[in-house]
């Protein structure tokens, strides 16, 4: 079949230019790809942050032309200007931001901003994009203001624009980077049906390793090159060279990729839960004869009410807006105790965001008392300011508040409000960066000229310079590719285990919080549902799952086992502890 | 939450009025100007009035939406209104020593109160019945014309609808750079201007930082969507004259000629 997108030897290079336009560097970002794509295919590019594959996706519709080699879109050169607006036409794109490619104030006149470019009758749009909104399943949104909706909601009012324009193919910048889960299982749910129904071909670009499980060809890139090629089976068999790539395989692969290590007669490649599980159950591995474990509940250290640093007592948060009034929080005790690792985790809307911003005293309980170190924060002569240096808070893409014209002087922000003076500023602000790894020679680097994960670290230093004694971090792996989260993480862990300080993660990842935390409060429709360590959290899967919230794909397969007769402890919660499990119960 | 702030204050109803092309309330609105300029006495104002009111009614919009925007500039009318009184020169009323009242004075002055006033409540009533999609729409098909001179009318329109997107989100990306400052221990609520010009710097880098990257992202999505200007586009909700539309038009042509012989007469 002829190919819908060919490139042939492409190469795209970055000038870095110094202020009188001399060339100063030349940054080759895609370096010698030969890429065939089949109409109707199903295509995952993967690559960590830096690997040249968004600069690829801009070549397919013509946002970028080659510096050499070739790219063609069904047949037509994209480096010849009159080819410009075909092609875009015949390949669309769908960006990473959901609300900075949503144009208009209304959701169907975005639909047909499209169509309305490239001059399109007007019957003839409100019929495209009827068919376009219905394809995604948004047409009872076609009213709605963008700022209503969710961010995949967001994301496939974007999809439907591109559609509008009845393309051949869709490139998908990391679509899903700034989504919760189950706005991103309905991006890629979107992705697959229009794949699948109407042979649109789709081209994702990606770091989430479960997003390309279903797709008919992935491509690795790493340097600009394309280092990888094959079926997902293909791909995920090889987990140690994805490893190198600084990417990670989805849990189920990783386990099944440590049995076979162990021993067990277990095919490289597994990609789905259900096909470990016959895996595992059909060649007869596992015996159901071993011991059961008895559940060995870990004895709760008992804490008293004095060693709590943060009491929410009763609390409660009403939004008022006009006349309605929104509860956030209702009724909300917890005591957060020195030390503590805590996870909490909750669906988009839950009221988990409002609950940490009233331990700092960001927001005003309407109902009810909050105490830091035994005293109420809500009295009058109790000092706010204080309090927020003690109790630091990380928001999300932490990255966006930097704005002194040096790392050093932005992390100095914070220790200069408290007062301190310039010497203890420059002190603190040396201490918080060493403890975030920054790199010694960029702390006089203007913040804006960072990577993306050296900004995030920079911000996270500009509020541990205030030597906070509780850290509070709301989702501070989003958007980082897996290496980058994998980093922060460690980071974050490090400074609870080191120093001993209490960190509070906030984040709708289960997996990543598994591994890092010792208790988890999860947070449902503004109260708390579950307070406990994560392997008691995580038997409730039934329960967490009608929330919105899905447990690590191991505690699943474990229950299932377990569901089967098999006497594993469906408790895990992590790769390591599903191995040791399913070890114990083997018959080898 | 500030998400649902839009420029101007439109109110939902299904009135004749909201129905109306936004292109004629555009240019009733200028007309009305017109004529409450070109009025000056009591029964041109008495004329102007019952038009007024008659309106007001058809467009089913309470009254009280009408007066709010009169809230904030009753001040200046306050200010205006006894410059007016006190500093007109003509035959005095009323004198204590240098300070006199004019008859002129209290004509000129109440002749201003009520022009501002209707002023305030005639714009208001095209912003209460119009979105400002369909005013940004209006205002691109009816002032297209002004292309010839080289005016880009397309451009600005673009520039004003997607002003009115991101003006909710901006402001909530306000809030939010403001409580991560707060968080880092910065005060926004200092005394003096000095102080308060500085606390803005930590709000004002960022957000401007953001603006710039979405604008950088907003227009890469728009051009792989195609856009290229103005040239060769056709729209999805093309703006057609309606009957209502030509008989709206008769009557505020009808309403100014009859304002102007009302002024010639009397």
């Amino acid at each position: 079949m002829e190919s819908i997108i060919k490139t042939r030897d492409l190469v795209y290079e970055y000038y870095r230019r110094d202020e009188d336009g001399n060339v100063t560097s030349i940054d080759t970002a895609v370096d010698n790809v030969n890429l065939d794509v089949e109409p109707g295919q199903f295509i995952s590019i993967l690559g960590h942050n830096g690997s040249g594959k968004s600069t690829l996706a801009k070549h397919i519709n013509a946002l970028l032309v080659p510096t050499e080699g070739t790219v063609f879109v069904d047949g037509k050169d994209t480096s010849l200007p009159e080819n410009e607006l075909p092609v875009r036409e015949e390949a669309g794109m769908v960006f990473q931001n959901p609300d900075n490619q949503i144009i208009a104030s209304v959701v169907e006149e975005d639909v047909g901003f499209g169509p309305e470019n490239i001059g399109v009758p007007t019957d003839e749009i409100w019929a495209r994009v009827e068919r376009a909104l219905k394809g995604v399943g948004m047409w009872e949104y076609r009213k709605n203001s963008p700022n209503r909706l969710s961010g995949g909601q967001k994301q496939r009012v974007a999809i439907a624009g591109v559609m509008a324009m009845e393309p051949k193919c869709i490139v998908l910048d990391e679509p899903t980077a700034m989504l919760d889960p189950d706005g991103r299982a309905e991006v890629i749910a979107t992705a697959r049906e229009l794949n699948k129904k109407k042979g649109v071909t789709i081209i994702l670009i990606t770091h989430y390793m479960e997003e390309v499980v279903f797709s008919d060809r992935v491509f690795v890139m790493d340097h600009g090159k394309i280092v990888m090629n094959g079926t997902p089976r293909e791909i995920f068999s090889q987990v140690d060279t994805l490893h190198s790539y600084h990417l990670t395989v989805p849990q189920v692969t990783e386990l099944a990729h440590e049995l076979k290590k162990a021993g067990l007669p277990i095919p490289e490649g597994v990609l789905t839960r259900d096909e470990l599980f016959d895996i595992l159950t059909a060649n007869d591995i596992m015996s159901k004869d071993a011991l059961a474990v008895s559940v060995r509940l870990k004895e709760k250290p008992q804490r008293s009410v004095d060693d709590a640093v943060l009491i929410l007592d009763h609390v409660a948060v009403t939004y008022k807006d006009g006349g309605t009034e929104t509860p956030a929080l209702k009724d909300v005790s917890l005591q957060i105790y020195k030390g503590d690792f805590i996870g909490i985790i909750g669906h988009t809307g839950s009221g988990k965001s409002t609950m940490i911003q009233t331990l700092n005293g960001l927001i005003q309980p309407t109902e009810g008392h909050i105490y830091f170190e035994g005293k109420d924060i809500g009295d009058d002569d109790f000092d706010k300011k204080h309090l927020r240096t003690q109790v630091g808070m990380v928001f999300q893409y932490p990255e966006h508040q930097l704005f002194e014209t040096t790392v050093v002087e932005d992390v100095k922000f914070g220790p200069r409000n408290e007062g301190l003076d310039d010497k203890e500023c420059e002190l603190r602000a040396f201490e918080a960066l060493k403890r975030v790894h920054f790199p010694d020679d960029a702390y006089e680097a203007s913040p804006f000229e960072l990577s993306g994960g050296q900004k995030r670290r920079a911000a996270i230093a500009g509020v541990i310079a205030m030597r906070p004694r509780v850290i509070i971090l709301d989702e501070p792996t989003a958007g980082l590719d897996p290496a980058g989260r994998d980093e922060i993480l460690g980071l974050i862990k490090e400074m609870h285990d080191h120093s001993g300080e209490t960190v509070i993660l906030v984040s709708h990842s289960m997996e990543d919080v598994a591994e890092y935390v010792d208790r988890i409060v999860v947070v449902d429709k503004g109260t708390i549902a579950y307070d406990d360590t994560p392997r008691e959290v995580f038997t409730h899967v039934k329960e967490l799952e009608a929330m919105g919230l899905a447990v690590p794909s191991v505690t699943y397969l474990l229950h299932d086992l377990h569901n089967a007769g098999y006497p594993v402890d469906d408790h895990a919660t992590t790769v390591e502890e599903a191995e040791k499990e399913i070890l114990r119960c083997s018959r080898t | 939450m500030l998400k649902d702030i839009t420029l101007g204050q439109y109110y939902t109803a299904d009135s004749a009025i909201h129905r109306l092309d936004p292109r004629v309330k555009l240019v009733a609105t200028l007309f009305f100007i017109i004529a409450i300029f070109v009025a000056n006495d009591p029964i041109g104002f008495a004329f102007i009035t019952v038009c007024l009111a008659a309106v007001i009614i058809m467009s089913k919009v309470p009254v009280s939406y009408m007066v709010r925007g009169l809230r904030s500039i009753i001040i200046l009318l306050l200010i205006c209104g006894l410059f007016n009184i006190f500093l007109t020169p003509g035959d005095p009323i009323v004198k204590w020593g240098r300070v006199q009242i004019t008859m002129q004075g209290v004509r000129a002055a109440v002749l201003m109160l009520v022009r501002m006033i209707y002023l305030i409540i005639g714009t208001s009533i095209m912003t209460l019945t119009t979105t400002p999609n369909q005013l940004t729409d209006g205002l691109e098909t009816g002032l297209r014309w002004l292309n010839y001179i080289h005016v880009p009318v397309h451009e600005i329109a673009m520039m004003m609808s997607i002003a009115l997107r991101f003006i909710p989100i901006l402001s909530d990306e306000t809030d939010k750079i403001m409580k991560a400052q707060m968080a880092r221990g910065a005060e926004f609520d200092g005394k003096g201007i000095v102080k308060k010009a500085k606390a803005m710097v930590p709000l004002l880098v960022p957000l401007f930082v953001s603006a710039f990257r979405r604008a950088n992202d907003l227009a890469l999505a728009m051009e792989a969507r195609c856009y290229h200007g103005g040239e060769g586009r056709t729209s999805m909700k093309p703006l057609h004259y309606l009957k209502r539309d030509v008989l709206a038009y008769l009557f505020i042509f009808a309403f100014l000629a009859a304002v102007i012989v009302l002024h010639i007469l009397f």
